[in-house]
């Protein structure tokens, strides 16, 4: 373990196939979620970080059986609970990379309370959403991103409610790295991948991931269409303000989306708070107390 | 009262009046003088203007009972009065503060008392005192006590410049002069109640229960520590929080109870010991995730302290309705629930606790109560010698050239348990059922034969586990004490074990023969010992601090064995011994019987 969030380096590439898991994926043929492993896989081989020095860690849905199709360490937790393990994880094993998965339901839903405190929190992690504006899992109901008056099993006469902004979401919860990738487009998704998980802070990425078999609106062809690069058409993603305008005009269906990094800052991340308990991961630390500490301990209540 | 070793104490007033630094003065001088404090705090969920009292009882041998009987009595406010004049033993003491409670008032309330009003501000100007602000009438009263308790007052002395110190030399000259106005006052002033309070000159330790859980942990291996403050557990989080740097621990304080526990599990899973604490509604909102430890095989401690309930109920008072609570989840998964019965035990199953969520790989519920883990009691010592470090079958090696099996099948039910960042073993820890690899065999692979045949393998797998607790001897059964030829034997759990004993005490002054079982270990209950136990007892009589016998209910499911008198109190008070032998009188010395209907 010579990865420590204090002073990365960078290392020589892996092979992608290292980090093919035992499991064969049981998502739908064609579902975006084939898409973000496979870019998840390519990152962290180019990034050159050994498999066991990774910990994937998802919530519960389709997408957040990712970890099982990976072959690092990872956890499969509750609905909405991916965050908080992670972050109780990373506390005490920081020399780990950590990666949060999930889907939109997981995060922005049932989760977005540990989202939210999450981004101001701002431990050295990543989280990338596999946002398809449909509960997949569950056969096809209303999600916290579907547009406003789309149709699904909940919501037969139209969706009666306006979807969250991620983004805005997180510029405004005093995120450091605020991303979006489409599945659909494997090489910036894959370089997005790469400076989220080498960016030093909490990054987001929210990646559109789409539903084949619920989601008959936000499909392939719609995010094919639908998106653009955003750096590549010159947002300096250091300017807050620009991230946050181009991030209102984010419409889900009527105009231009963008994808890349909105917004990047350095600034400290939640482990440099406790640098002098971290100098050794917490799992590495001696347990129990010497006589004299218990001696300590006691005398303050004599 | 003469030459009596003990005596019974209160103080009270609006918070904020400095009860509690009243409080500390008098408890650090006896606890240094090698005497035996019980401080009982009455309080109410406010921060200023409610009204709180402390009540403690003080003497030569361990003291547990808070009682009733008060026969020092000290009055800060005017609506003290008519609330604790009435609480009197006939010939005691009322110290009472002259500038907010009218003579002539509190002298009306009963004439068997004697009461002494200390006019505080005529008294420091008399004395030429400046720049004194009224609530050092705390340490004037310190001064009265010391005085009418016969305690020692360089002792108190000592303690008021240890603590005043930091405010510089002035001050401490100043709370010295005050101290000896209320000392010498008493001593012209007050019959002396002829106490014999010697101590052994042995300091003890006075704190709390909380801090005896949070010593306990943290003795016990504790590097991380996740909370959403909730009374009554909160001094828990405020304790650890005090180590975090000289001890580097993890204290986090979290965005809700649901943050707290997974926070606790990821940490717990990754390789730390691990714990949370918690009241009964913030533990509800942990229990999906306890079954999420459960199926993962991580360890966890979640410290659950009761109070009033349901919903939020009465937040700083005495309840014990949450067994039911800790056993819940959804499914089947192994456990264990301790109920530690003093501040002794706080300190030892909280350490005992890291250890058997550990070799189990389960998460393990310590669960205490609002009295237990808010009342300031002396403990002689505390054995740091007695508590070590057992992790199980976890490891940080892994050496074969075989893909890991993080829930290989296994005799006693517990797996290897691999660190994750060990090279060459990775694997996914599963909420959802799984293989031995950590597969997962609830999607689309749910109801075919091998996951069949996998779901009987590992359920049957992880809940074998409470049987291994019981062979292994870690799931203990109850405790029998006293006199075995009793004619009655009182069943307990959590704080009311010591005001049963302080029952036992009184009724066998009177010739009636009692006993007592104690319950620590509420699950597992190991069955044949524990009907060993209940079956050699003639009558057996429940105490319980709430009003459905919640222990009772618990020992019916788990042995089939029914306690059908019950003695329970659900006003928030704690029990006390008198209480107990009243309720004990009340039942009768006929033993009733069970009746099938």
């Amino acid at each position: 373990m010579t990865m420590n969030v204090l002073d990365r380096k960078a290392r020589p590439a892996i092979d992608p196939k290292d980090f093919k898991g035992d499991v064969h994926p049981d998502w739908c043929p064609g579902c975006g979620d084939f898409g973000v492993l496979s870019c998840l896989q390519r990152a962290f081989a180019e990034l050159g970080i050994p498999q066991h020095e990774i910990a994937v860690i998802a919530g519960i849905g389709c997408s957040s059986n990712l970890p099982g199709f990976i072959n690092t360490y990872g956890m499969h937790t509750l609905h909405g609970r991916s965050l908080p393990n992670a972050q109780g994880f990373k506390l005490v094993h920081h020399d780990m990379t950590v990666v949060g998965v999930g889907g939109d339901g997981d995060g922005y839903g049932i989760g977005v309370g540990h989202l939210i405190h999450a981004l101001r929190r701002n431990m050295d992690m990543t989280y990338i959403v596999m946002n398809n504006s449909i509960y997949g899992l569950t056969t096809g109901q209303t999600s916290p991103t579907s547009g406003f008056g789309m149709k699904t099993k909940s919501t037969p006469f139209g969706n009666p409610e306006a979807p969250l902004n991620p983004i805005t979401l997180a510029l405004g919860s005093g995120a450091s790295f605020v991303a979006r990738a489409s599945s659909g487009n494997p090489k910036q998704t894959v370089e997005i991948y790469k400076k989220a998980i080498m960016h030093k802070g909490f990054a987001l990425v929210d990646t559109f991931s789409p539903c084949v078999t619920f989601n008959k609106v936000n499909t392939n062809q719609f995010y094919k269409e639908g998106i653009y690069d955003m750096n590549a058409e010159g947002h300096d993603s250091s300017n807050l303000e620009a991230a946050f305008a181009i991030a209102m005009k984010d419409t889900y269906g009527t105009g231009r989306i963008a994808t890349g990094i909105f917004y990047q800052c350095e600034r400290s991340c939640y482990e440099e708070t406790e640098k002098d308990t971290l100098s050794t991961p917490v799992v590495d630390h001696k347990l129990g107390i010497s006589t004299k500490r218990a001696e300590e301990l006691k005398e303050r209540f004599r | 009262m003469a030459s009596k070793n003990n005596v019974i104490l209160r103080i009270a007033g609006a918070a904020g009046d400095g009860i509690q630094s009243t409080g500390e003065l008098l408890g650090k001088t006896c606890s240094r003088m090698g005497l035996h404090v019980l401080a009982y705090n009455s309080f109410q969920s406010a921060i200023r203007g409610g009204h709180v009292w402390l009540q403690m009882a003080i003497g030569k041998e361990k003291q547990i009972d808070h009682g009733e009987g008060v026969e020092v009595l000290l009055l800060f406010n005017k609506t003290s009065p008519p609330v604790h004049v009435p609480d009197m033993k006939p010939g005691g003491v009322v110290f009472y503060n002259a500038g907010t409670i009218k003579k002539d008032e509190i002298e009306s309330l009963r004439s068997d008392v004697n009461y002494y009003g200390l006019d505080f501000k005529s008294m420091v100007d008399a004395a030429g005192l400046t720049a004194v602000n009224s609530v050092m009438i705390n340490v004037m009263l310190a001064g009265a006590l010391d005085q009418i308790l016969n305690l020692d007052p360089e002792v108190t002395l000592g303690f008021i410049k240890h603590k005043f110190l930091k405010k510089g030399e002035g001050v401490v000259e100043l709370n010295h002069k005050i101290f000896n106005l209320g000392y010498e006052w008493t001593k012209a002033n007050v019959k002396p109640l002829g106490l014999e309070l010697k101590g052994d000159n042995k300091a003890k330790l006075f704190m709390s229960g909380n801090e005896a859980i949070g010593m306990g942990l943290v003795a016990g291996g504790l590097k991380f520590y996740a909370a959403y403050p909730m009374s009554p557990a909160t001094s828990i989080l405020h304790y650890v929080s005090t180590l975090a740097q000289s001890d580097k621990l993890i204290i986090k304080q979290v965005e809700d109870e649901l943050a707290a526990i997974n926070y606790a599990i990821g940490a717990g899973h990754a390789g730390a010991r691990a714990a949370v604490g918690t009241a009964g509604g913030g533990f509800c909102l942990m229990v999906e995730a306890l079954g999420f430890a459960g199926m993962l095989e991580a360890p966890v401690v979640a410290v659950l302290v009761q109070r009033g309930g349901p919903s939020t109920g009465v937040p700083t008072k005495q309840e014990q309705a949450d067994i039911n609570l800790a056993m819940s989840g959804n499914g089947e998964f192994p456990k264990f629930i301790l109920a530690p019965k003093d501040l002794e035990d706080c300190f030892y199953q909280s350490a005992r606790a890291l250890n058997i969520a550990e070799k189990y790989q389960v998460p393990v519920i310590l669960i205490s109560d609002f009295f237990l883990s808010e009342h300031f009691e002396t403990v002689d010592d505390l054995d740091f010698s007695k508590i070590t470090i057992e992790r199980g079958k976890f490891t940080t090696e892994w050496n074969s050239s075989e893909k890991y099996k993080r829930y290989a099948y296994s005799e006693d039910g517990i797996s290897p348990r691999v660190r994750p960042g060990t090279p060459g073993a990775m694997y996914v820890g599963v909420s959802d059922e799984h293989n031995e690899y950590g597969h997962l065999m609830s999607d689309v692979e749910a109801g075919l034969p091998h996951a069949r045949e996998a779901r009987i393998k590992m359920h049957a797998k992880r809940m074998h586990k409470v049987q291994t607790m019981i062979e292994a001897g870690d799931a203990k059964p109850p405790v029998l004490e006293g006199d075995v030829n009793a004619d009655t034997t009182f069943v307990t759990w959590g704080s009311t074990y010591a005001y049963v004993k302080s029952a036992i005490r009184m009724l066998t002054g009177e010739g009636i023969k009692v006993n007592h079982i104690n319950f620590t270990d509420i699950y597992p209950m190991p069955r044949e010992k524990t009907l060993a136990v209940l079956k050699k007892c003639k009558r057996l009589i429940s105490v319980e601090a709430n009003m459905c016998n919640s222990l009772c209910r618990q020992i019916l499911a788990e042995t089939a064995f029914e306690i059908i008198e019950h003695i329970n109190r659900w006003d928030g008070e704690p029990f006390t011994g008198e209480y107990i032998v009243k309720e004990f009188k009340k039942l009768g010395s006929k033993k009733k019987q069970l009746v099938s209907v």
